[in-house]
C-alpha cells in the first residue's frame, strides 16, 4: 500500500499508510469527544478530514467564499524574530499592505501586561503613531502572564512552591492576590491604549497560569466593557482545558477549572468579549492526523455553541499544528482548511 | 476484613484526600496482618495513580492532586515504618530534578516531583532555570541514581542534549540514568540525544523512573 507523507506532532516527517491515518483520525476524534464530553465528528466530516490530511499537495486551501478572517497575536515580533528588524508602525503597514491582514495588532516586545505598565507613556506614543499609517482595525495585545506577579518576578508568594509542601490555602490566597494585581494592570494598560485610539485589546494565552488568571481577565473584560462599551476585545486562550491551579475559582457562579473550549467560549462571551480564540494543544508524540482530528472536534463544538466569532488558534503547537519553531506550511494549510470547512471557525 | 476491601478503602481515602482516614486504614491493615508492601502498591499507590488519571482528564485539579499526594505520604510513612521493622525496606533510589536553564516552567515538574515522592524515591528538586553545571554537581554530590530534566520550550530543550554531552565529556554518563520530559519532548528526542527514558506525563514518569531504578 502506498505510503502518505505526513508529520508527527513534533514536526518530524513520517510516512504512514491510509489505514494508520484513518485510525489516528478516529482516535483523535474519540479522545476529544471523551475528554471534552462533546459530540464526535460525523462520518462525512471524518471522511473530509482524511481527504485534507492525505492530499498529496504541499499546500491545501479552501474554495473561494470560504475564506477566514485573520487576526494575530504577537504580530510585531513575527518579523523581528526571524531577523528582519522593522519598527512597529512600518510593521503594521507590512502586514496590512503586504500580507493582507484583516486585523492588526500592536504589542510590546515583552508581550506581557506587567512590563508594559513601566513604559506605558512611551508605548502609547508608539501605538498612536501606528494608527496614522493603517486602515485596518488595530488592537493592542498582551499576554496576561500572571506568573510575573509571583516571586521571584513579583510580590506574591509562588503557588508552585507552596502547593508541593501542602500549603493549599496559602497557595490559593497567593494566586488571588496575583489575580488582583493583574486585574488592576489590565484596566490601566487596556484603558490607556483604548483612549489612545486602539480599536480594541487582544488577550493572548489567556489562563496560561490557570483558573485564577482566567478569573482576572474575565473580571477585567467585564469592567472594561462597562467603561468602554464600544471596545473590541479578543481573547486568545492557552489550552484546551483550564488548568485548576487554584481549583475553586468561579466566575458568574461557574467553576473555571476544567473548562474545555466549548465552555471557555461561552464564559468569555458572558464577560463581554467580542471574539474568542480557542486553543487545542498539540501532543508532540502523536501524529498530525491525530492532533488535527482532536483540535477540529473540540473547535467545532465551540463554534456550534458560540454566538460571537471564533478565531481558532492555528500556530506552533496549537490547532493541530506541530510544535516546532518553523511551522511547516503543509500542516498549517491543512489545519486552516479543516478549521474553515469542518470546525466552522469564523477566523484564525 | 478481606484484602480487596482494604485495598479499595485505601484507594478511596486517596481519592477523597482524607489523610485521617488513610492513616486509620494503614494502621488497621497492620493490625489485621496485611502485607505493608501490598497495601502500598495495590491500595494507596493505586489510588494515587487513579488520581493522576482523573487529573489528566481535568476532573480533579492541582490542589486535589497535591492533597492526594500528602494523604499518600501520611499512609506511606506508617507502612514504610512497618516494612523497616520487618527489614523489608529497600531504598528505592535518589533523583535530581530540574527545569533546564532559560526555562521557568515548573508546574508539570512539581506534579511529577509530588508523584515520585510518594513512591519512596528521594527527590532533590533544584527548581527552575538550572544550569547544567549545577545539575551535574548536585548529582555527583548527592550520589544520585537518576537525573531528570524538564523543558517546556523548543528553545530550551537543547539544554537536555547539552546535559547528555556534558556528562559524556566528564566521563560521568555511565554513572547516572537520565530521564526527560516537557511538552516539546518526545521519545524520538530522547533517542536522538541519548537520554535513557522519556515520560509524557507524571503517571508515566513514575513508571519509567521505577523501571530505571530496577535496571
Amino acid at each position: 500500500m502506498a505510503k502518505i507523507r505526513t508529520r508527527m506532532g513534533d514536526g518530524a516527517v513520517v510516512q504512514m499508510d491510509a489505514d494508520e491515518i484513518k485510525r489516528d483520525i478516529e482516535n483523535g476524534v474519540a479522545d476529544a469527544a471523551k475528554k471534552a464530553r462533546v459530540d464526535p465528528l460525523t462520518d462525512e466530516e471524518i471522511k473530509r478530514l482524511y481527504e485534507i490530511v492525505t492530499d498529496r499537495r504541499k499546500f491545501v486551501s479552501v474554495e473561494p467564499g470560504n475564506e477566514l478572517v485573520l487576526s494575530y497575536d504577537s504580530m510585531p515580533m513575527k518579523l523581528n524574530r526571524v531577523g528582519i528588524p522593522v519598527d512597529r508602525p512600518n510593521l503594521m503597514r507590512v502586514f496590512e499592505r503586504g500580507f493582507g491582514a484583516d486585523m492588526l495588532e500592536c504589542a510590546y516586545v515583552h508581550y506581557s501586561i506587567k512590563p508594559i505598565k513601566v513604559n506605558l507613556s512611551e508605548e502609547v506614543a508608539f501605538f498612536a503613531e501606528s494608527l496614522y499609517g493603517s486602515i485596518a482595525p488595530i488592537l493592542y495585545g498582551a499576554m496576561p502572564n500572571m506568573g510575573l506577579y509571583t516571586k521571584p518576578d513579583g510580590p506574591c508568594e509562588n503557588a508552585a512552591e507552596l502547593l508541593p509542601v501542602g500549603k493549599i490555602k496559602e497557595a490559593q490566597e497567593a494566586q488571588m492576590e496575583a489575580a488582583h494585581y493583574l486585574y488592576e494592570d489590565i484596566m490601566l494598560v487596556a484603558g490607556a491604549m483604548y483612549e489612545a485610539g486602539a480599536d480594541g485589546f487582544n488577550f493572548d494565552t489567556t489562563a496560561a497560569t490557570g483558573d485564577a488568571e482566567f478569573y482576572a481577565v474575565l473580571t477585567a473584560i467585564e469592567k472594561l466593557k462597562e467603561k468602554y462599551p464600544n471596545m473590541g476585545i479578543e481573547v486568545g486562550m492557552s489550552g484546551d482545558f483550564i488548568f485548576g491551579f487554584h481549583g475553586e475559582v468561579e466566575f458568574h457562579g461557574k467553576r473555571l477549572a476544567g473548562m474545555f473550549p466549548h465552555q471557555q467560549v461561552k464564559i468569555v462571551e458572558e464577560a463581554g468579549a467580542s471574539i474568542c480564540g480557542p486553543v487545542v494543544n498539540t501532543n508532540s508524540n502523536r501524529s498530525f492526523a491525530w492532533n488535527l482530528a482532536r483540535a477540529v472536534t473540540m473547535t467545532k463544538a465551540a463554534s456550534l455553541i458560540a454566538c460571537n466569532p471564533i478565531h481558532a488558534n492555528v500556530g506552533m503547537g496549537v490547532g493541530g499544528v506541530p510544535m516546532c519553531v518553523t511551522t511547516p506550511i503543509d500542516c498549517v494549510s491543512r489545519s486552516s482548511t479543516a478549521m474553515a470547512e469542518i470546525a466552522k471557525a469564523d477566523g484564525l | 476484613m478481606g484484602k480487596q476491601e482494604l485495598f479499595q478503602e485505601a484507594i478511596d481515602a486517596i481519592l477523597n484526600c482524607n489523610k485521617e482516614e488513610a492513616v486509620n486504614i494503614a494502621n488497621r491493615s497492620i493490625l489485621e496482618g496485611a502485607d505493608p508492601a501490598e497495601m502500598l502498591n495495590m491500595g494507596f499507590s493505586a489510588g494515587i495513580r487513579e488520581m493522576g488519571e482523573l487529573f489528566g482528564c481535568g476532573q480533579v485539579f492541582l490542589p486535589q492532586l497535591i492533597l492526594g499526594a500528602e494523604t499518600m505520604k501520611a499512609a506511606a510513612t506508617i507502612l514504610e515504618a512497618e516494612l523497616k521493622k520487618k527489614g523489608d525496606v529497600k531504598k528505592v533510589g535518589k533523583m535530581i530534578f530540574a527545569t533546564v536553564a532559560g526555562d521557568v516552567h515548573d508546574i508539570g515538574k512539581g506534579i511529577v516531583v509530588s508523584m515520585l515522592s510518594t513512591q519512596g524515591i528521594d527527590i532533590i528538586d533544584l527548581g527552575r532555570d538550572v544550569s547544567i553545571e549545577t545539575i551535574i554537581k548536585a548529582a555527583v554530590d548527592e550520589n544520585a541514581d537518576i537525573i531528570g530534566t524538564s523543558a517546556l520550550l523548543t528553545t530550551t530543550m537543547v539544554e537536555q542534549q547539552k546535559l547528555e554531552e556534558a556528562l559524556k565529556a566528564r566521563n560521568l554518563r555511565g554513572r547516572f540514568k537520565t530521564i526527560i520530559g516537557g511538552a516539546p519532548c518526545t521519545q524520538r528526542w530522547a533517542d536522538k540525544i541519548g537520554a535513557d527514558a522519556y515520560a509524557e506525563d507524571a503517571a508515566e514518569a513514575v513508571d519509567k523512573v521505577i523501571a530505571l531504578l530496577r535496571v
